[in-house]
């Protein structure tokens, strides 16, 4: 039998009494839209992001599935437990997207920060050839900045943005803003729902909708598999607000599907 | 020259107080510094998580081994998989991993590589299982050494392995630890615990 007792031990004291909310999101991508979770210090995340066509394209199209995706495949490198940088490719406009994030703050478990704030800016480039465009023209920006906290299993992100294409269709604004909502709710360990809606505010590219979207984020423990169904179809955010012609509310929305996954890459 | 006698007197009280050796019976030996590692198989690959702050102490004279971790300073390279960790090993609720027993052979403090026996209660998760573990203690320049080495299962401690379907962390993880354990007063770890505190 063990005879110790209870004063015979040491005291047990936390390395750390404080320290930032965890997983705030399950991955840097809610679902179209960046999330304040960054890329950790010498970690490498891969992400790849399907959409498909219109689910009431029925049993014809397979659901939508026929119809070809928009997909992107990224990679992004923490710098810092703060900063990362990434860099993506989308099959439409062939956009190739160079992207840094910023972490300014991280909501503690104190509660000394309420909430996480973070900037995101990124460059697109237009790669697609054939037709006619010099460089510039080739060219949008975009900047955001991410609002998040989270409660219990709950998770809230205001994202105010601005979205800027060098040569936009005749017609269509320069400048785009909007703010994207996104929210996410932990069902359990493994288990969580998720959805975002970003409405563009003010002036908008001709026949575009706001964009909605639902996901179930399924977290394996080393991949995290996101299964949505969008509006959209486009990726980046500033494609997102220009091109979304589709209404999630008129039965206007499709599958999609996303995979985040995390290597180490050395280092401390 | 009488003061000149007491400083003297006083100079040489503090040099014998300095080189005195502990009193053995008042020694326990400690360390907060020492490293711990596991490693968890996945189907195809494996993977280890580190801390090198693991806090242990050795009472010879009272039988008395106790060790403890904080869970949340194992890193295992990856902050996505330390975070998923942290959550499966519900770190939030039961920040420690502890292990509290004595010698199977209550035994002096050994003067070379001694293996040893040390039965106790091991926590993880809330839950706590009476567990035996061998080890070996070396003494060193510093103190004595000590390895050890031993499995559990995380079903016993009511931690799901994470995964999906049939890719999953294996059950079964093996556990190293290594770490030099000082020589320390009791009272003065008992004095620095009390600071500490």
């Amino acid at each position: 039998m063990i005879s110790v007792t209870a004063n015979a031990q040491l005291p047990r004291e936390r390395a750390q009494t404080d320290g930032p909310i965890e997983n705030t999101f399950w991955a840097t991508t809610n679902i179209g839209i960046s999330t304040v979770q960054n890329v950790d210090k010498h970690n490498l995340e891969s992400s790849v992001m399907h959409t498909f066509g219109l689910v009431r394209g029925g049993i014809d199209t397979f659901y939508g599935l026929d119809d070809g995706a928009n997909t992107k495949i990224g990679l992004d490198y923490g710098i810092s437990n703060k900063f990362s940088v990434g860099i993506s490719r989308m099959t439409f406009n062939k956009v190739v997207d160079l992207r840094g994030k910023y972490n300014i703050l991280r909501q503690t478990r104190s509660g000394s920060v309420t909430v996480d704030l973070a900037i995101k800016s990124s460059l697109g480039i237009s790669t697609l050839s054939g037709v006619g465009l010099g460089f510039n023209e080739r060219l949008s920006y975009f900047t955001s900045v991410m609002i998040a906290r989270k409660s219990d299993r709950m998770s809230l992100q205001l994202t105010p943005m601005i979205a800027h294409f060098n040569a936009p269709v005749a017609g269509n604004p320069h400048q785009l803003f909007g703010l994207g909502v996104l929210t996410s709710y932990e069902l359990n360990n493994r288990l969580a729902l998720s959805a975002e809606y970003l409405p563009v505010i003010g002036q908008r590219n001709a026949f575009s909708k706001d964009a909605l979207a639902v996901a179930l984020n399924i977290n394996t423990g080393g991949h995290v598999f996101q299964l949505f169904l969008a509006s959209s179809q486009w990726h980046n955010e500033q494609y997102i607000m220009a091109n979304n012609r589709d209404a999630f509310w008129k039965g206007e929305f499709r599958f999609g599907f996303n995979i985040h996954r995390v290597f180490g890459s050395g280092g401390d | 020259m009488i003061i000149n006698s007491l400083l003297c007197c006083f100079l040489l009280f503090l040099q014998l107080a300095a080189t005195h050796p502990i009193d053995p019976a008042d020694t326990v030996y400690y360390s907060d510094s020492g490293f711990v590692e596991f490693t968890s198989s996945v189907p195809m690959h494996s993977f280890s998580g580190k801390s090198e702050q693991l806090n242990g102490m050795i009472d010879f004279e009272e039988n008395i081994i106790d060790f403890y971790i904080d869970l949340t300073t194992l890193k295992t390279g990856i902050g996505k998989r330390d975070r998923d960790m942290y959550q499966t090993l519900n770190t939030e609720e039961h920040p420690f991993a502890e292990f509290t027993g004595s010698f199977e052979a209550p035994s002096p403090i050994p003067d070379q590589r001694t293996k040893v026996t040390a039965i106790g209660e091991f926590t993880i998760n809330g839950v706590t299982k009476e567990v035996e573990v061998q080890g070996f203690i070396e003494p060193n320049e510093e103190g004595l050494l000590l390895e050890a080495k031993w499995s559990l299962l995380l079903s016993d401690y009511d931690i799901e392995p994470p995964g999906i379907l049939f890719y999953r962390v294996d059950d079964t993880q093996e556990i190293r630890i290594q770490l030099v354990l000082k020589p320390t007063s009791r009272q003065e770890l008992t004095a620095e615990n009390e600071t500490g505190a």
